[in-house]
């Protein structure tokens, strides 16, 4: 069996649309497809059945007998069950399909079957009506037909769920058996359900196959496991910590105000005569080619470009150049920077560089107290890093050092946000994870977000205002 | 030439002086910048360590501006240059010295007569006048006029680190210290301490100290265990190691990167724990060899601490800069001829603990350095908190510069004043050595100990780590690094 999926678009009574799936999987395979909820997952495992209506692409090497188990399945065989009573005219009380016709539709393996049904603890059951079952039951009753049919193909949408502890882990160990008897897809929600045997990973978000992946890669796997935690979680952004809040800043005023701004580098002038207001509230785009001086614009808010004192800027309530320290500015101020990410080369515990976000430091200089370190844990508990709160921070990835530096810069729900390019040089994956966490943040908190990027596909939603910056020629000055 | 000030003190006062320093708590900052709140502060000069400490300042909510000599604006030299770009006002002495409230004079040690000399009329009644090092107080006997207060706050590292510690939100360990003679308003410790908070430095630990204590500890450290003996050093060990046929490019690699790594455990653990990064039999030969070294280069030691205390080495190089710097620059010109600086660090690699392994002779001699100069300096009077920093504390910072661009690089970095004094130390400690380094053999540099079995004598070992743990650098070194962990990174 080769099973191949070519830019195959699939619609399904016009509710959902899975689109350009491009997929291959062989007979010596077994996957997971996962994904969070809503993302297509169980879709995409229901094509393999043959469900949807294919609108463009090509699918092939379908084998004849598919086993299916998904609450889909069950709940219209359930439903069919149901309208056979309803369309029973007859007065008599309609029992429905009792389970043993349900478990052997004709031609299955009978011995199979009831090896199974002991197996799963059903003797009791095999006369009663498929329909008086309980939802356990009945996903068992799928379960054994699915398996006793002798399938090509096995697919399983979310099998162990609502199984008791022995019923899954019997399951498992039976599945196991089947390894070079048939290939399974099964979609799974948890990492920890997958079971040892699987081979691959198929990662769907809103209604693409994002990302395919061998289990052997364990970089690859790792951040899988991430960017669906941080899809899934319930976890919410943490609060601030109301013992070192930012001081309340006068509502009628801007958050920043930059007049006339002039950037020159020997005698280069990059930005000329520039206005720009950030108001309250306001989320931001700011884009341009290199060297249009996007960077420099940003470090004049930040106060770390020298000549913020030789421009009009008034930033978080101070005209810059009257006496505030930089410290007083970037209180108010959350940054992130692949510039940031190569100063931030501390060995640091983890739960240390968030906390010095609360000091705009990099690395910790000061004894954090226990409410900060709580809010610190908590913020690893969203980024599924619980377990490495002491890890130095330059042992950790490139993608997972980014993530971590948005914590720290959300860490004192700061009024701006400023993400400078945050998903330059991450692969697919990490920029998914990046932009996840950036998302969650924009949903959860009263943060502006400015936001420097030129990559269209890097979209975040709820940014309404833009900026474009143009890169100025030597001549123009 | 005006006398040497400390020259002109009673030995009741020089002492005094000498014993002046105290490490602050942070605690003693509350008022931050507020003394130079307002103020109109001037720097003299732009170099590396004139730019940062002016950045750090008017990051920290002063108001700063640079002046220049007429020329340097007039060329647009690179100091120009840099206020410039940097959006700094950048004036002429006569232009901005009269505005100013506070002048900073970060001009090289040799500049400072005739600068100060032409800022000094220039200045308002009552001003302040601020240095990084007290050389031409102390050693050049300037007067100030009496109405300017005098100040110095030294941050304990190069410019690149001034700044980019404080824009990291920390700072570098920073000694302070107000000449008495000139303090006519009272007010000389709250401007220097408010400079201190300016720069970031009470975030990494304050010495308050004095003019004179500053001078001499800081001159004693430079030219002999920090400076003069990794040169030294790196000479002897590199031409030994060549000689008995180790490959030079290793060889040069080992001393180049080698003496950052072992005083990197000298960082963390002092002397004891540089030591005990050894194993046993190697611990205990590199003792016994800091022990034979501190007894041949005990007397080198005392010679550097007296010509600095009663103005020898002041005198003689001033000389030299009345001399076009003859001296200098010729000793300069030798050291990039040594066979060390021109060989290559070669593309080998080099494992942490092998730095430490094959590199006996290395660790010795930083021990033996680190100890005499903190014996001779205590011995001289300088509280051992000041010895302690201008020793054991500077060391793992200028070994860094090797690792960089070698002897070369350190020579570059240090003032013209550590550079003379390093060139004296080396000529005189290259031949003291000669005839110990004869039975040095590549078991202590180069190869390591070829031993069958690292058994030692359990009552010799009891005795070495005794007398490693009993140093008075090591109790000073324990109380300091304690001090300074409560402030320093939390890593």
């Amino acid at each position: 069996m080769n099973i191949r999926l070519d830019n195959l678009t699939v619609n399904f009574d016009d509710r959902f649309q899975l689109e350009e799936v491009n997929w291959q999987l062989d007979d010596s395979q077994h996957w997971v497809v996962t994904g969070a909820n809503g993302s297509g997952k169980s879709a995409l495992a229901a094509v393999l059945a043959s469900a949807g209506e294919n609108l463009s692409g090509n699918i092939d090497g379908i084998p004849a007998k598919v086993g299916l188990v998904s609450f889909e399945a069950q709940a219209e065989l359930i439903e069919a069950e149901l309208k056979k009573d309803d369309a029973d005219i007859m007065d008599v009380i309609a029992e429905g399909t009792p389970v043993h016709e349900i478990l052997n539709p004709g031609d299955s393996n009978q011995q199979l079957i009831d090896e199974l049904v002991e197996k799963f603890q059903l003797q009791a059951l095999v006369n009663r009506a498929f329909r008086k079952l309980s939802t356990g039951e009945s996903r068992k009753v799928m379960l054994i037909r699915a398996l006793a049919s002798e399938p090509d193909l096995l697919v399983l949408d979310e099998p162990f769920d609502g199984l008791d502890a022995h019923t899954l882990e019997m399951l498992q160990a039976y599945l196991a058996t089947l390894v070079e008897t048939v290939p399974m897809v099964m979609v799974l929600n948890r990492f920890d359900e997958f079971p040892d045997f699987i081979t691959h990973i198929a990662y769907v978000d809103n209604g693409r196959l994002q990302h395919r992946i061998d289990r052997n890669d364990t970089k690859a796997y790792n951040e899988l496991y991430q960017l669906l935690h941080l899809k899934t979680t319930d976890l919410a952004v943490p609060a601030a910590d109301p013992e070192t809040a930012i001081p309340k800043l006068d509502p009628t005023q801007p958050l920043v105000k930059l007049n006339s701004i002039n950037i020159t580098y020997d005698g280069h002038r990059i930005i000329d005569s520039l206005d720009w207001t950030i108001e309250r509230n306001q989320h931001w785009q700011l884009s341009g080619p290199n060297g249009s001086g996007k960077t420099g614009l940003l470090s004049l808010i930040t106060g770390d470009h020298p000549q913020c004192y030789v421009n009009d800027i008034f930033v978080f309530g101070f005209q810059r150049g009257s006496g505030e320290s930089i410290w007083q500015i970037k209180q108010f101020i959350g940054y992130v920077s692949t510039a940031l990410q190569w100063e931030y080369k501390v060995g640091t515990g983890l739960r240390n560089v968030i906390i010095s976000g609360f000091y705009d430091s990099i690395g910790l200089y000061t004894k954090a107290t226990d409410r900060q370190k709580k809010i610190a844990d908590e913020w690893l508990a969203l980024l599924g890093m619980s377990d490495r709160a002491d890890t130095p921070f330059n042992k950790l990835s490139y993608g997972d050092q980014r993530l971590l530096l948005i914590a720290r810069a959300m860490v004192k729900h700061p009024p701006l946000l400023i993400l400078d390019e945050p998903c330059l040089g991450l692969d697919d994956m990490n920029r998914q994870l990046v932009l996840a966490l950036i998302e969650k943040i924009c949903a959860g908190s009263e943060t502006s977000v400015l936001y420097v990027n030129h990559h269209p596909e890097d979209q975040i939603k709820g940014i309404e205002n833009y900026l474009a910056l143009e890169k100025r020629e030597p001549d123009n000055n | 030439m005006p006398n040497n000030y400390f020259n002109t003190l009673p030995l009741r006062e020089q002492l005094e002086q000498l014993a002046k320093c105290r490490f602050m708590d942070i605690s003693e900052f509350p008022d931050g910048v507020e003394a130079l709140k307002g103020k109109k502060i001037v720097v003299i000069g732009c170099g590396a360590q004139g730019l940062a400490q002016g950045m750090n300042l008017r990051d920290s909510g002063c108001d700063v501006s640079y002046t220049l000599r007429a020329a340097a604006i007039a060329e647009k030299r690179q100091s120009w240059k840099s206020a410039t770009e940097n959006g700094f006002v950048v004036g002429t002495y006569e232009e901005l010295i009269p505005t100013a409230d506070v002048v900073l004079n970060l001009t090289p040690d040799k500049q400072h007569t005739p600068v100060v000399t032409a800022v000094m009329p220039l200045m308002k009644q009552g001003a302040c006048l601020s240095y990084s090092h007290g050389f031409n107080i102390v050693e050049e006997g300037m007067k100030i006029r009496e109405d300017l207060t005098v100040i110095m706050v030294a941050p304990k590292c190069p410019g690149s680190e001034v700044r980019n510690e404080y824009v990291r939100g920390f700072g570098v360990p920073t000694l302070i210290a107000v000449h008495e003679d000139n303090d006519p308003k009272g007010e000389g410790l709250a401007l220097a301490k408010a400079y201190a908070v300016g720069t970031g430095g009470h975030k990494a630990g304050v010495l308050m100290s004095s003019f004179i204590a500053e001078v001499k500890s800081d001159l004693m450290g430079e030219q002999t265990i920090l400076c003069g003996m990794l040169q030294t050093g790196s000479l002897l060990c590199f031409d030994k190691m060549v000689e008995e046929g180790i490959d030079a490019g290793y060889a040069s690699k080992l001393i180049q990167f080698g003496w950052e790594t072992v005083t990197e455990a000298l960082k963390y653990g002092g002397v004891t724990n540089m030591l005990d990064r050894l194993s046993n039999p190697a611990k205990i030969k590199a003792f016994d060899l800091s022990e034979e070294l501190k007894l041949i280069m005990r007397p080198l030691y005392n010679k550097h601490q007296d010509d600095i205390i009663n103005g020898t080495f002041s005198r003689t190089m001033m000389a030299d800069w009345a001399n076009d710097d003859v001296n200098l620059l010729g000793w300069r010109a030798e050291t990039a001829e040594t066979a060390f600086e021109k060989t290559p660090a070669g593309d080998v690699e080099i494992s942490e603990q092998e730095y430490f392994d094959n590199g006996i002779l290395m660790v010795a001699m930083v021990k033996a350095g680190v100890e005499l100069a903190f014996e001779t300096m205590t011995a001289a009077g300088i509280i051992a908190d000041s010895a302690y920093y201008e020793s054991l504390h500077e060391t793992p910072l200028i070994a860094n510069t090797i690792a960089r661009k070698k002897l070369y690089e350190m020579n570059a970095t240090i003032s013209d004043t550590a550079e003379y004094g390093c060139y004296l130390y080396n000529h005189a400690c290259l031949p003291l050595l000669a005839d110990f380094m004869k039975d040095i053999k590549t078991d202590v540099i180069g190869k390591g100990l070829d031993l069958e079995d690292t058994g030692v004598d359990n009552a010799r070992l009891i005795e070495v780590n005794a007398a490693l743990r009993a140093h008075p650098v090591e109790a000073i070194g324990t109380t300091l690094r304690g001090h300074m962990a409560d402030m320093k990174k939390i890593v």
